[in-house]
């Protein structure tokens, strides 16, 4: 069910799941269930999602992401639970961009885009100039006559970004935006959803962790319908996982760690792992242990001859909450 | 404001699927072209050769007048296709009779001319007529040409008829040929044509998914649809314009009231794109329309008397008014509708119950 609750206002405190810091929220979504015959694809979700934040919905496949997605815009009935808008009907407000590309093969882009602006009741004028905007912050200016079905699969997915753009929405959802483009348009792509932060309230759903971890203030972490987890991707990093990875190469190795040494650098890591040359480190927060990780290094005899770090990626996040087996 | 808007990219749309406009457009006309082949291949035609071997006499060669006059008759008559040929040789005659290039073969004697010149007092005129006496054909030729022998006769000898006929045609059977039967049902067709254009331009919503962003959006179904019904109703008035053209070019005689002709088109058209819907609901590609549209194509096609006159069993009546089961489809009270306007120039008040059975 879906309602439009004109008094809500946001649940300030916790940091559980699904809950919100904010003051603001547009959408909530509460105890919402989605049951397809014997698979129950979305499984008692709540969350909140704030005025003007991009919020990144991230999970394996099937794990309700996108049937999420189709319940807040209204095209899926939710089997138990609601969504709700604050602010009244955002019938019209909200924007969509498919994971497929929806779009009329057989109008041109301009065409396609005042089309839409006039359905969402914009005047002619003002759609005509909104979709020539759009074509040119979407580098997609000098094809706004060409029909779409001849456009290549990148220029595809930025009509279908457009589309969901034309009448200037409140709320922009995203399935999979970068999903079947190149590294160029890509960039632009997150630049332009970028560039909507704070004007808009964005949320995604993506598989790309990078796209998350980069475009989002706040990561929804979803699987099997449920909400494991939701953060900024920093404190995500920061605090899910076995944290960053320490290689130090040794100037002078030992087949095995000195015993002070073994005891100190336990105190100040998870995980020590010894690799030939490479002595291999795993903790949280690793740049403020490194000092320290140095100094007992000297202090052994070890020598460095080489240090290479690597933070701890929202995939790591993802892949601890999830796990590594396949789906669907 | 969002009606025009659909209405202006339903158009543009259904001018770049141009494939299935000219379906659309194109197969009702070629239907026309194709019965009125048909209906010239099929028409009756009797081929007379005549050998006049008269010598004439002093008033003239009264055989080379009758066949002048033969000729003339027949040439300005519709109904009856009797081609004379006057062969100079019976035995060149005789061998295009066998090779069945002609019907009959008729022979004037030399005398002809002094025959009816002496009146009684040379006796009866002795003309020889040679055919397949068991074929049909020539005995059309035969009753044909001895009948107007006979005039043309009576006529040189000054001689008073004691029978003449006097030919009334029934109905519209002097005026009309099968070709302007057909015509009516084949306007119809073109309307019918319609159900393939109307699903697509509903279905491909779906197949694209672009239903989702209209759903989305703040339009109404209402403007959808009458967007996409009235682009589609000019398609079908566009239909019946190119068949009736393609119909008055080939010698079909309008005729009827005007007006009673565009509701009759405006009314199937609506039915027909209502039957569209249907169908797209049934449906998920412009594939799947193209083929299992078929069926009822075929049904409108041979079972409404579109594509061929068909009469069907009447199951009951109101006010008179014969229930078939064909009458279950819309184009069969659209093809009676028109047959009794464009036909027998009936008016409004006696197709009624056709009025009825069509509107929404």
């Amino acid at each position: 069910m879906i309602t439009f609750d004109k008094t809500a206002r946001s649940t300030p405190g916790g940091r559980k799941a699904g809950e919100s810091r904010s003051a603001e929220h547009v959408i909530r979504l509460e105890n919402l269930t989605k049951d397809y015959d014997r698979l129950r694809a979305v499984d008692d979700l709540s969350l909140e999602i704030r005025g003007g934040e991009i919020l990144g919905f991230l999970g394996p496949n099937g794990a309700g992401k996108t049937t999420t997605i189709n319940m807040i815009c209204g095209t899926a009935r939710p089997s138990a639970g609601q969504v709700r808008f604050s602010g009244g009907d955002l019938k019209g407000h909200l924007g969509l961009c498919p994971q497929e590309n929806v779009y009329w093969p057989k109008l041109t882009c301009t065409e396609q885009l005042v089309f839409m602006g006039e359905m969402y009741g914009m005047p002619r004028r003002r759609a005509q100039k909104r979709a020539a905007e759009l074509l040119e912050r979407l580098g997609l200016s000098e094809k706004a006559r060409v029909l779409a079905a001849r456009l290549s699969g990148g220029m595809k997915r930025r009509l279908n970004l457009c589309l969901g753009l034309i009448h200037d929405p409140k709320i922009l959802i995203l399935d999979e935006p970068e999903a079947g483009l190149d590294p160029q348009s890509r960039i632009l792509v997150r630049e332009f959803i970028r560039s909507l932060a704070k004007q808009k309230t964005v949320v995604l759903t993506t598989h790309n962790m990078d796209e998350a971890d980069r475009l989002s203030d706040r990561v929804a972490i979803i699987d099997r319908g449920r909400l494991l987890l939701l953060e900024t991707p920093a404190n995500l990093k920061r605090s899910i996982g076995e944290g960053d990875i320490l290689e130090i190469t040794l100037r002078n190795p030992a087949k095995h760690l000195p015993q002070t040494a073994a005891e100190a650098l336990s105190a100040l890591t998870r995980r020590i792992q010894v690799r030939d040359k490479t002595l291999i480190l795993k903790s949280k927060d690793m740049i403020q242990s490194l000092p320290a990780i140095t100094q007992v290094l000297e202090k052994a005899g070890l020598g460095i001859a080489g240090i290479t770090m690597r933070e701890n990626t929202l995939e790591d996040v993802f892949i601890h909450l999830t796990g590594k087996n396949l789906r669907e | 404001m969002k009606l025009l808007s659909v209405i202006r990219k339903s158009i543009r749309e259904q001018w770049r699927h141009f494939w299935i406009l000219l379906l659309t457009l194109s197969m009702a006309p070629f239907f026309v072209l194709v019965y009125y082949l048909i209906n010239e291949a099929s028409k009756p035609h009797y081929d007379l050769l005549v050998v006049n071997r008269d010598l004439g006499a002093d008033g003239g060669n009264s055989g080379e007048a009758w066949i002048g006059r033969l000729q003339g008759d027949w040439s300005d008559s519709t109904l009856a296709p009797l081609h004379v040929t006057a062969v100079d040789d019976s035995a060149a005659a005789l061998r295009l009779l066998r090779s069945r290039k002609a019907d009959a073969l008729i022979l004037l004697p030399r005398d002809f001319s002094l025959s009816l010149q002496s009146g009684e007092k040379h006796g009866p005129v002795q003309v020889e007529l040679i055919g397949d006496l068991t074929d049909i054909q020539y005995m059309v030729t035969a009753v044909w040409t001895g009948e107007h022998l006979a005039g043309f006769i009576h006529e040189q000898m000054v001689l008073n008829r004691p029978l003449v006929f006097k030919e009334t045609a029934l109905g519209m059977s002097g005026r009309l040929d099968d070709f302007d039967l057909y015509v009516p049902g084949l306007l119809i067709l073109s309307t019918v044509m319609l159900m393939f254009s109307s699903a697509i331009a509903l279905v491909t919503e779906v197949e694209n998914r672009t239903i989702l962003r209209l759903k989305l959006s703040r339009v109404k179904a209402v403007e959808l649809l009458s967007g996409i019904t009235l682009v589609q109703l000019g398609v079908g008035m566009l239909s019946v314009l190119f068949t009736l053209l393609v119909a008055l070019g080939l010698g079909f005689d309008l005729a009827g009231s005007a007006g009673l002709f565009v509701a009759i088109c405006i009314l199937t058209s609506l039915s027909i794109i209502a039957f569209s819907l249907i169908l797209a609901a049934a449906t998920r590609t412009a594939n799947e329309i193209l083929v299992i549209g078929n069926f009822p194509l075929f049904l409108f096609m041979f079972f409404t008397g579109a594509a061929f006159p068909i009469s069907g069993r009447t199951l009951f009546k109101i006010g008179g008014y014969p229930v078939t089961l064909q009458g279950l489809m819309s184009p069969t009270h659209a093809v009676s509708a028109l047959k009794k306007v464009l036909i027998f120039d009936m008016s409004c008040a006696e197709i009624v119950p056709e009025l009825l059975a069509l509107s929404p």
